[in-house]
């Protein structure tokens, strides 16, 4: 039969089979390698994408860590100095200075060469910036690199007065993931069992799809309903005036809410996986259908939940709209110890406004924003941590998923 | 045998533990079908909650009432007629008519009277001006008389009080013969007793002491006099004096406190009240009397019956003879004697007779007239350099100014664009006259259940505003620019930014996304190291927060590739400008990276369910790879590429953040194109939600629907292609 249908194929290819007998040789096709090298590019595209994102955010955050910001030292000249003065007198008050440091006068860089007691000797003009002449009593200002302990121990953030602790950011962050999971994990857990182990096909055809909705509404969209809904509703059923129209408790509801499709959907996939077996062997030993699904399905299932978990994590703690729109302009900031005698002020309270990693980026690239002003570093600074507790828990979650799989055959 | 009897229960212990255990059993369940309802609720609620503030009633507060400008342009029209007498007082008119052969024109029915032999009655729409038509209302222009006082006048001056009473008791029986009709019985027997309650129980004319001065309206003033003089004769002994200023006049100087008595032809309006309680003065509304305003003619026009409501609008104010009219009236010129601009009888004839025209009605010339009038010099004039209001001249700027600003180095708008056409010149009466803005909002639900109790607190709280139901989705929401009037804003060149970004998104992401596929499921070897790496990246990529693919785009397409970007290469920057490179272009490959690993992801996924057969069918009959991947793969895997391709899509529409990072702006007025600056719809959306007035979530709610019905078009779209891709399988 196969001869046949090769006898009916039109003569110019049997004249083409010809040809190829001719030369078996392998031809180098020249389009087909560069067809298959515009594929590999397109796949190594996404390569460079993480390799840019990488190489932008420590760029970025090097700059921030390495620029130089001027702090008031609260000591002055003493003298008069003319434009060609190099060794000039100070005044006794203020901070110390020491050789190599940079100070401004005015809008003049010096770089110190020596000090000797009060008197301070210096190149003038640093980066090209004019020498002029100063009046006695000028202050000092003296150069400081951001400070890399205080950005991972302060707790106030105000690059530009100088405060670069990030942990009112990050205890934001904390708060209405923990808030979110609260909301997301057993909720999602929960409907992902009922429609594993529960639900009929039927149901089950009604109710994902409504899960895909609530997965696909814009983020935005769940921002306005944690600002317009949840808030007025928390402040009319429980909290009167003690909540603020900004606040982190109705963001992290909203936040979580808008995670449940993500958890369920992951965790039913997890438990769907089971093979039924397991199920009839729990059933035949007398087990209730309650007993089958939590304590033998949930526990076989657990890598996938587990990771299903994580994701949701990494998806609240990345989640940008909601908080900018419902969680508050302004970062929280407080002092360590408040947390012991005025918890009520500190990112911890849920009633109140505070910002976010991903809301102080958004408020402070949505403004007017000069490319070369210490905010505009700093939010590739908290880009970077942001972006290092993702991948963190993504891979996290993919290494859970492959170390404690159950694998049934 | 012992140990095991203990150890299990029996009987009826045993029932008790499987009941225990089923019962559980079906709590749980029940728990667990709860937190399923927990997200169909919040699906609906926050469905609910979009709906609840995307209509509802408004507030809406006019600076300038539409149809005021319509009358008013009427009404100047009407006065500027050629052969038309203007005047305040009734009696020249009434003599210009007489003594002009052709002539018609309106008086007050009292002047009517007073020459009625000289003087000759048309009906307007058949209905004369007689006590039943006037009485039941079919004689259209029919308005109520008014005596005003302070309460404070009516309560301390029993003179005042008592000329009231006497008014009320006296006018009805003398307005037949001065040509008024009456007022309603009941309404002055309610009114009496009004006073009574007010300034205590009657007194006689003569026992008054204190003085009476009026002022007001000229139509009224007949009438007044008279009650003054019968007042003296039953008794009062106190001076009297009256004066005719007018009503408006009139009005404000009541409101002043100038006027201790005020004869009025109009009601005060909400504002006028309001200007009055201000000054500390409630005014008492008495109404007396009716007075009907008279179409009359010269007796020579005797072909005259009856005039429509047509004709009347073409005689005063289009036709300047008579056969133009009718073609068989005489060809005279028509000579018309009108009350004059300002005065109470013009503005309620021009409200009567006009009162169907609305502003969209009038002719374009006539948007030209309302812009001169009410528009202020200097900002017409900054208007009129943006662009010119008439294609033949200029109505703020002169000529010559003009032509000198064009020929300077930054020669405004207005000297390369044409005329502003009708719709132009009706936006910026819209914009710059009228300005309408919105005093408060309420949502659906209170605006259906609670309509009574809103409209009294918003017509108590914002007398001038016009409360009506509003849909925040409509038509010019669609079709307007952005403006930061929330009445006059929308989403259309939010909607072109979207449709062009992610229209830049597809073309960037989807050969790219199908390619890198293609390769990792048709060439790669899945076992070699750095497919692996390519493999965990793109998954990981994935997992990538949205606002670091904005940073990436803000570094790499904003800043490093600004000559493209900006269309700087492209020679699509202005000389002289900086460039920027916030744009489209760069937004769309923004969000382009972004879905780039949903898409691979997808794309391989359907690639992978193309079964291996078709592969080495392919490969049998001599195919190359890429014949075989072309002809035979790509193929059965193109409706779950494009279903996933889609599925990306509309996650690209929704995305907010890494496009506020890249720099979506805040007020796009015009149109986008590829290299201009541009806004979104979820980022209007966000502006909206971010502003604290009530009017601006309203219109964010709106901007949602917009959005979510772009969403539900192309998931809708795509379930179908799957569903028609999964049964012809």
């Amino acid at each position: 039969m196969a001869g046949e249908i090769m006898i009916s194929s039109p003569t110019h290819d049997i004249e083409g089979a010809e040809d190829v007998a001719l030369s078996l040789r392998k031809k180098t096709k020249w389009h087909e390698t560069l067809i298959q090298g515009t594929l590999v590019a397109c796949g190594i595209l996404s390569v460079f994408t993480t390799i840019g994102i990488v190489i932008i955010l420590l760029n970025e955050s090097i700059s921030f860590f390495t620029r130089e910001v001027f702090e008031i030292t609260n000591k002055s000249i003493a003298t008069d100095i003319g434009s060609a003065d190099t060794t000039f007198e100070t005044t006794a008050s203020g901070s110390t200075l020491e050789v190599g440091q940079i100070v401004r006068i005015d809008e003049e860089l010096m770089q110190i060469t020596a000090v000797d007691g009060l008197s301070i000797t210096v190149d003038r003009g640093i980066d090209g910036t004019e020498i002029g002449s100063h009046a006695a009593d000028e202050e000092i200002e003296k150069s400081v690199r951001v400070p890399f302990r205080e950005v991972f121990t302060g707790s106030r953030w105000q690059p530009r007065l100088q405060q670069f602790g990030m942990w009112p950011l990050i205890l934001s962050t904390l708060m209405i993931s923990v808030i979110s999971m609260i909301v997301a994990l057993p909720l999602g857990l929960a409907s992902a069992i009922y429609l594993s182990e529960y639900a009929s096909d039927r149901t089950r055809s009604i109710i994902k799809p409504i899960l895909e909705v609530l997965a696909g509404i814009p983020t935005v969209v769940y921002g306005y309903f944690a600002l317009t809904f949840m808030t007025p509703f928390l402040e009319r059923a429980f909290f009167g005036d003690n909540i603020q129209v900004f606040n982190t408790l109705s963001a992290g509801i909203v936040v979580g809410v808008l995670i449940i499709p993500l958890v369920s959907s992951m965790s039913e996939d997890a438990l769907h996986a089971v093979p039924q077996s397991l199920r009839n062997a729990s059933y035949g030993l007398g087990a209730t259908k309650l007993e089958t699904a939590l304590r033998v399905v949930l526990p076989a299932a657990l890598s996938g939940v587990t990771a299903a978990f994580v994701v949701a994590i990494s998806r609240a703690i990345g989640e940008t709209m909601v908080v900018a729109v419902a969680a508050g302009a302004g970062p929280r900031n407080f002092e360590w110890s408040q947390v012991f005698t005025n918890f009520g002020r500190t990112p911890f309270n849920p009633l109140q406004s505070a910002e976010t990693m991903t809301g102080h980026i958004v408020r402070i690239s949505g403004g007017d924003l000069s490319y070369n002003s210490i905010d505009y570093n700093s939010i590739f600074a908290i880009g970077l941590v942001l972006f290092l507790i993702t991948l963190t828990l993504n891979i996290v979650s993919r290494r859970i998923v492959e170390r404690f799989r159950e694998v049934y055959d | 045998m012992e140990n095991y009897e203990n150890l299990y229960p029996v009987d009826d212990e045993l029932q008790k533990f499987i009941d225990y255990r089923k019962r559980t059993g079906s709590i749980w369940r029940g728990v667990f079908l709860m937190s399923l309802f927990v997200a169909i609720l919040v699906l609906i609620v926050l469905m609910l909650n979009i709906i609840n503030d995307a209509f509802g009633l408004v507030a809406v507060e006019n600076e300038i009432d539409p149809h005021s400008l319509v009358i008013d342009y009427q009404e100047n029209t009407m006065v500027n007629m050629p052969n038309t007498l203007v005047s305040a007082d009734h009696g020249d008119l009434a003599n210009g008519i007489i003594d002009n052969d052709s002539a018609i024109g309106f008086i007050g029915h009292a002047h009517y009277q007073a020459n009625a032999d000289e003087l000759r009655l048309i009906a307007v729409d058949g209905q004369f001006p007689t006590a039943e038509t006037v009485a039941d209302g079919s004689y259209p222009f029919v308005r109520p008389l008014y005596i005003y006082t302070a309460l404070d006048t009516l309560q301390s001056e029993p003179a005042v009080a008592e000329y009231f009473r006497f008014y009320l008791e006296n006018a009805n029986l003398v307005v037949g013969e001065m040509g008024y009709f009456p007022a309603d019985e009941t309404l002055v027997a309610d009114q009496i007793s009004l006073i009574n309650k007010l300034a205590g129980s009657p007194q006689t004319a003569d026992s008054v002491t204190g003085d009476l001065a009026l002022s007001g309206s000229s139509s009224l003033y007949p009438l007044s006099r008279q009650m003054l003089v019968d007042f003296r004769q039953a008794g009062f002994n106190g001076d009297i004096g009256i004066e005719q200023i007018g009503s408006t006049a009139g009005i404000e100087a009541f409101c002043a406190g100038d006027i201790q008595v005020l004869n009025a032809s109009r009601p005060m309006t909400a504002a006028e009240a309001s200007a009055c309680q201000r000054n500390r003065i409630n005014p008492v509304e008495i109404a007396v009397g009716l007075d009907a305003l008279a179409v009359v003619s010269n007796p020579s026009l005797d072909f005259l019956e009856s005039v429509s409501w047509n004709e009347l609008s073409l005689i005063f104010t289009a036709m300047n003879f008579w056969d133009e009219i009718d073609p068989s009236y005489p060809a005279l010129p028509i000579v018309r004697s009108v009350p004059s601009a300002g005065s109470g009888s013009l503005n309620f004839l021009s409200a009567r007779i006009f009162s169907d025209i609305a502003l969209e009605n009038l002719p374009t010339a006539a948007y030209a007239d309302i812009i001169r009038d009410k528009l202020g010099r200097g900002r017409g004039r900054a208007l009129e350099r943006d662009q010119r209001f008439l294609a033949d001249g200029f109505i703020f700027d002169s000529e010559s100014a003009f032509t000198t600003a064009c020929a300077s180095d930054e020669p405004p708008t207005g000297c390369s664009l044409g005329a502003r056409d009708r719709d132009n010149l009706f936006d910026v009466i819209e914009q710059e006259i009228i300005v309408p803005q919105v005093q408060e909002t309420w949502p659906l639900y209170d605006s259906l259940f609670k309509q009574q109790e809103i409209v009294n607190r918003a017509s108590a709280k914002y007398p001038d505003a016009i409360v009506e139901f509003k849909s925040w989705l409509n038509r010019d929401f669609l079709f307007n620019p952005q403006s930061s009037e929330a009445e006059l804003a929308g989403v259309r060149t939010a909607i072109w930014g979207t449709v062009m970004v992610v229209a830049t998104t597809f073309l960037f992401s989807f050969p790219v996304g199908v390619g890198a596929a293609i390769y990792m499921e048709e060439y790669a070897d899945q076992t070699l190291w750095y497919n692996k790496i390519i493999q965990t990246n793109i998954s990981n990529l994935a997992g990538v927060p949205s606002i670091i693919y904005g940073m990436l785009g803000l570094t790499v397409f904003v800043r490093l590739l600004l000559p493209l970007t900006s269309g700087q290469f492209f020679g699509r920057v202005a000389e002289g400008t900086d460039p920027s490179g916030r744009t489209v272009i760069s937004a769309g490959l923004t969000l382009g990276l972004l879905i780039l690993p949903i898409i691979i992801i997808n794309a391989q996924e359907a690639l992978r369910a193309v079964p291996n057969s078709m592969r080495r069918a392919g490969m049998g009959l001599g195919a190359t790879k890429w014949q075989t991947t072309w002809s035979h793969v790509l193929p059965q895997a193109l409706p779950g590429i494009l279903t996933g391709t889609i599925l990306a899509m509309s996650r690209a529409v929704g995305e907010t953040a890494p496009l506020i990072v890249v720099g979506a702006s805040t007020v796009i007025r015009t149109d986008p194109t590829f290299f201009s600056r541009f806004t979104v719809l979820p980022i209007q959306i966000f502006q909206w939600t971010s502003r604290p007035q009530a009017e601006f979530q309203n219109l964010a709610a709106a901007a949602i629907i917009v959005l979510l019905i772009i969403l539900l078009t192309l998931n809708a779209s795509a379930v179908i292609l799957r569903n028609r891709y999964s049964t012809s399988n």
